[in-house]
């Protein structure tokens, strides 16, 4: 073994135990949200992984196709909603930079509200394919469509959900450690709707469009 | 290093807010914006708008993971980015391998329905002896 | 948008009636009756010792990560037990239904088991030993070491510990279900579609079995998130990534594995119930479905999952070889390579698992090189232990024989899956016993590796050593029924018999079947020594004592605190110095230094949450299973209000002020009890229960 086996170390030049350690709460609880959410895009990986296999005319089994169900008009119009609405939400997380309650409450709920919009649209849109009888049960292809278009709503509808329970959190309790973590998490699940929506707006909406 | 209930907001990952929101949903309306032109006027064939249209949301979709999700290298988020940057290859393995599986297998098993099946017709001999 | 299920229904009860209960079937009478049994003399063993308060204060709603791995440890162990059982029953079947003339008993043309319950007990054997077996006992190990190995006082999220483990429980419990209520799915640990699909099962046990599977898929990818922030957010000061222990670089790549994979696991699995309850055409044969998505999809989870289960394994071995070949780990950078490694390429392998779908020529060749790629990380590893052990001073004990013969049946396993890897030989193969053979061998590695562990780590945990003799009966006997169970199934696999028979056609198969289930009772023989050796080890417990190092030449992080260990873990968080901190500290003579001043802890409190999300889970996925909309109605609407309420619980933490920690420091060092179980308080100090 090495020379310093013999040697005994000076217990105080070399301190055995550390004082004053503790850990960033906050930090680790919004790095353990982050791995959330990528197990959540994996999720969306997943859907869209059925959705191309199950994409081609043949999956439509004689039913409507990319093309008569993808309306890329309607598709911007959620775009706006969305992303304004993620907007409000930073406006509420660069007020809470500076210790404004109201601030951030004032941005959650315009957040809130605009989300509402998002989900109005969505669902007027699905309506609308249901009644010209596209519906999740028709083919194979229209199941993987309308799957990705549901798991996004329901993104959607837990967030607004979060949202008012974070507005409640704030108003009662204030700008505790746990309540800002919280809403570090919801821009976290908020911010990255959007990016999902990206993916979403292209490929489920703009490609109907193409082909 | 912990932080008392009455200063947390100060927190760097709080501090990390800013305008790059404001310029993240300018450059993600307008990307999707010119994406919506270029389908709606067909510019170009449905292969080269299928090419143009990944690129713009991959250019979106990174600006939006630098300005909305702060995926940096600072020391704050290098263990966000680092996490991503991990998932990424994923995805696309996720993607890429099984459209490419099964692109080779409705070639080989749809062959009335496939347009493209009569290009390969070594392949679709072989499974129709 | 409900499918339309022919059959009687009603708002109270669903499809549950008195007719699914099996009374009619004298072997699920049988085990119903032994299960009660068991039941009432735990229940009577717990109230006669008046351990209600202990089990719920100190068990139940415990949020401590060592308790939480032992529950996992138990679940995995219950269910070792009933998936062994399974395995007799199948072994049992297959070598009485041989030949048109074998004769039949209990309504059973061949065998006493009909078609329809011999497929239900492989598809529950598969399915139990995989995600309730394996899975909990690796995950419970994971759980209890890997904050000990860091330095760090718990997981980073406590809370989420506890609820990954109460969902694991609850699909346990949903499967245990399926034996009394109803029946189980028939189709395949993995689901052979479009078998899984409504039209062709309309029964209850396909739901049953995906149901139970989620819930253990949500509640694995949940402790992934956990581990992996644990390891990146608590490590204690000097715990660089250079100096981490080489099991939890293991963890570390077996839960970037479950993190990523599980989640399409979840989708698949979500997917299905979408075709069976609304009728979508995910996986249908028809109306543009296509089945082999669900290959695919299953499979993306289903190779990375099975190196999930073997990475924690390697990790064990890592860390048992070096200690009893008193000697560093060869290569420790190799080592974690190989390990993040084999978690990378396991992630790009899925295919093989169905060459035979009639993919592109060149689609086969590309996944059956990488497969076979997974060679090369393996083989580095094989290496690095060889040469660990290589003028090492090797000591035979036995968690060092669990961990050595664990080695040869990575050898058996991983030429044999190399065989697999060839595309055009896998269609030889493919479906037989052969492959079953082989990734038993697999997973037989990793049963040696958990035995080898749990001898190694048990007086960390308990604080008192596992005999050995009754051991060694029990390493050898095991190892005896082990080879005489799967060489004959090789021998079966070249002949050509096929997976999952429950009529065998070939009289000459016979003597091969006969001798499997010789094997199959010398297993059953060994199980008695494992049961004497952990009653005589509980009997001898004061004299088998272990002090801070069971084993004298233990080299990480986790030998320097006490064992027991103490629920608070470390009193003053260790500064780390070295790759093997506790070797490290031997040699330069300050091992055992006491701190000289203490500091308040933080601890989480206990909560009975996690617990009622479980059972709430529970609930739900029963109610799903027998469509009782009530119930799913009011266990997922009690789900979301009880997260809600738990957030606005501010009292989730305590603080325990120096002094105490030093008054029970004080305890534990001038009281060596063999007495005193995991994380138990002194008798000095029983002020602080008061705050848990
Ligand atoms: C060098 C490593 C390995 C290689 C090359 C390999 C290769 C293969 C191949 C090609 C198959 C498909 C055979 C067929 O169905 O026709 C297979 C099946 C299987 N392998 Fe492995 N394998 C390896 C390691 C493992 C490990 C580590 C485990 C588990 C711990 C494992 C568990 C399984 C299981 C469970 C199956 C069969 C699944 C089923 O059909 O039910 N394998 N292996
Ligand atoms: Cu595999």
């Amino acid at each position: 073994m090495s020379a310093a086996t013999t040697e005994t170390l000076d217990a105080k030049r070399n301190p055995m135990w550390s004082s004053g350690y503790g850990h960033d709460a906050i930090a680790t609880k919004t790095l353990g949200f982050w791995l959330y959410m990528l197990s959540d895009a994996m999720m969306f990986t997943a859907l869209f992984v059925a959705y191309t296999v199950l994409g081609h005319t043949f999956n439509a089994a004689g039913g409507p196709w990319a093309t008569a169900v993808a309306h890329p008009g309607t598709a911007f119009k959620e775009t706006v909603w969305l992303f304004s609405s993620v907007l409000a939400y930073g406006f509420a997380m660069i007020a809470l930079k500076k210790g404004s309650r109201s601030g951030v409450m004032l941005g959650i709920a315009a957040a809130l509200v605009i989300a509402l919009g998002f989900l109005a649209v969505d669902a007027h849109e699905v309506m609308t394919l249901f009644r010209m009888g596209a519906t999740p049960e028709r083919s194979g292809f229209l199941s993987a469509f309308f799957t990705l278009v549901f798991y996004h709503g329901l993104h959607v509808v837990v967030g607004i959900a979060w949202m008012l329970v974070m507005l409640v959190q704030v108003a009662a309790a204030g700008l505790t450690e746990k309540v800002v973590y919280r809403l570090l998490n919801l821009r976290l699940f908020w911010h990255f709707q959007a990016v999902m929506w990206v993916f979403m707006f292209t490929f489920l909406y703009l490609r109907g469009a193409i082909v | 290093m912990t932080h008392t209930t009455d200063n947390a907001w100060q927190h760097p990952e709080v501090q990390l807010a800013g305008g790059g929101y404001v310029v993240a949903y300018v450059v993600g309306l307008a990307l999707m914006g010119l994406a919506l032109w270029l389908v709606r006027g067909h510019v170009g064939s449905p292969l080269d708008l299928g090419i143009a249209m990944a690129a713009i949301a991959a250019v979106a979709a990174i600006v939006q993971c630098v300005l909305l999700l702060h995926m940096n290298i600072s020391e704050t988020q290098i263990w966000h980015t680092v996490a991503l940057v991990l998932f990424i290859p994923l995805f696309i393995l996720a993607l890429g391998l099984s459209s490419w599986m099964f692109h080779g297998l409705y070639r080989r098993t749809m062959m009335m329905t496939v347009p493209h099946a009569a290009a390969a017709p070594t392949q679709a001999a072989k499974t129709g002896g | 948008m409900l499918v339309h299920i022919d059959g009687p229904w009603s708002p109270l009860l669903g499809r549950l009636a008195l007719s699914e209960i099996p009374y009619t079937n004298p072997i699920l009478v049988g085990t119903f009756i032994f299960a009660s049994l068991l039941a009432v003399v735990l229940v009577g063993l717990v109230s006669y010792l008046g351990l209600w308060r202990t089990l719920w204060r100190d068990w139940l709603t415990s949020v401590d990560h060592k308790k939480i791995g032992i529950m996992y440890i138990l679940i995995g162990l219950v269910m070792l037990f009933r998936g062994f059982i399974d395995a007799v029953m199948m072994r049992t079947q297959q070598a009485l239904a041989v030949g048109p003339h074998s004769p039949g008993y209990l309504n059973s043309l061949h065998g006493y088991l009909t078609p329809y319950h011999f497929g239900q007990i492989y598809t529950a054997h598969g399915t139990i030993m995989i995600l309730f077996a394996a899975t909990p006992l690796l995950v419970g190990i994971m759980n209890i070491l890997v904050p000990l190995q860091i330095g760090a006082r718990d997981m980073a999220y406590p809370y989420l510990n506890a609820v990954s483990l109460w969902l694991t429980a609850a699909g346990a419990a949903l499967v245990m279900a399926s034996l009394f209520v109803g029946n189980f799915a028939h189709a395949g640990w993995f689901g052979i579609v479009p078998v899984m699909e409504l039209p062709y099962s309309p029964g209850v046990g396909v739901d049953y079995w995906m149901w139970a599977f989620q819930l253990s898929s949500i509640g694995t990818t949940l402790g992934g998130i956990n581990l992996l922030a644990t390891i990146v957010k608590m490590r204690a000061p000097g715990m660089t990534w250079g100096r981490l222990p080489i099991f939890t670089w293991a963890s570390l790549s077996a839960n970037l594995i479950s993190l990523t994979t599980f989640p399409v696991l979840s989708v698949t699995l979500a997917l299905l119930a979408l075709d069976r309850y609304v009728g979508t055409h995910f996986y249908t044969a028809g109306l543009g479905g296509n089945l082999m998505l669900y290959n695919d999809l299953f499979w993306i989870w289903g190779h990375p999952e099975v190196y999930f289960v073997i990475l924690p394994a390697f990790g064990m071995i890592s860390e048992i070889i070096p200690t009893f070949s008193e000697k560093p780990l060869f290569g420790y950078l190799g080592m974690v390579l190989a390990s993040l490694g084999i978690a990378g390429v396991s992630w790009g392998v899925w295919l093989h698992h169905f060459f035979t779908m009639a993919a592109a020529p060149a689609v086969n060749a590309f996944f059956s090189i990488t497969t076979m790629a997974v060679g090369i990380p393996t083989g580095v590893k094989v290496f690095n232990w060889a040469f660990t052990m290589f003028r090492g001073r090797l000591r035979f004990e036995l968690p060092m024989m669990w961990a050595v013969a664990a080695l040869f049946f990575l050898l058996v396993g991983g030429l044999t899956g190399m065989m697999n890897a060839f595309a055009t030989n896998d269609y030889m193969v493919h479906n037989s016993v052969f492959v079953v053979a082989h990734f038993h061998m697999m997973l037989l590695l990793i049963v040696y590796a958990i035995f080898g562990g749990v001898n190694y780590w048990f007086p960390k945990v308990f604080g008192f050593r596992l005999e050995q003799r009754f051991g060694k009966w029990f390493f050898w006997l095991f190892t005896a029924g082990t080879a005489t169970v799967f060489i004959p199934m090789f021998a079966l696999g070249f002949m050509g018999m096929t997976r999952r028979l429950d009529y065998v056609p070939f009289p000459q198969w016979g003597p091969f079947l006969d001798a499997e289930v010789v094997g199959i009772a010398i297993y059953v023989l060994s199980a008695v020594f494992l049961v004497a050796q952990l009653y005589v080890s509980f009997r001898d417990r004061a004299a088998n004592r272990a002090g801070l190092d069971a084993w004298e030449t233990s080299r990480s992080l986790e030998w320097m605190t006490h064992s027991p260990v103490p629920f608070y873990n470390f009193a003053v968080t260790p500064q780390v110095h070295a790759r093997d901190e506790r070797a490290w500290r031997v040699e330069h003579g300050v091992d055992g230094l006491r701190p000289e001043r203490y500091e308040d802890i933080h601890m989480p409190r206990n909560t009975a949450v996690p617990l009622w999300l479980g059972a709430l889970s529970f609930g739900l996925a029963f109610g799903l299973v027998w469509r009782i909309w009530w119930l799913v109605e009011v266990c997922s609407a009690a789900i979301l209000a009880l997260i809600v309420i738990r957030s606005f619980d501010h009292d989730t933490d305590y603080t325990i002020p120096a002094k105490d920690v030093e008054r029970m420091e004080r305890a534990i060092r001038d009281v060596p009890s063999g007495r005193r179980v995991s994380g138990d308080l002194p008798d000095g100090v029983p002020a602080l229960r008061e705050g848990l």
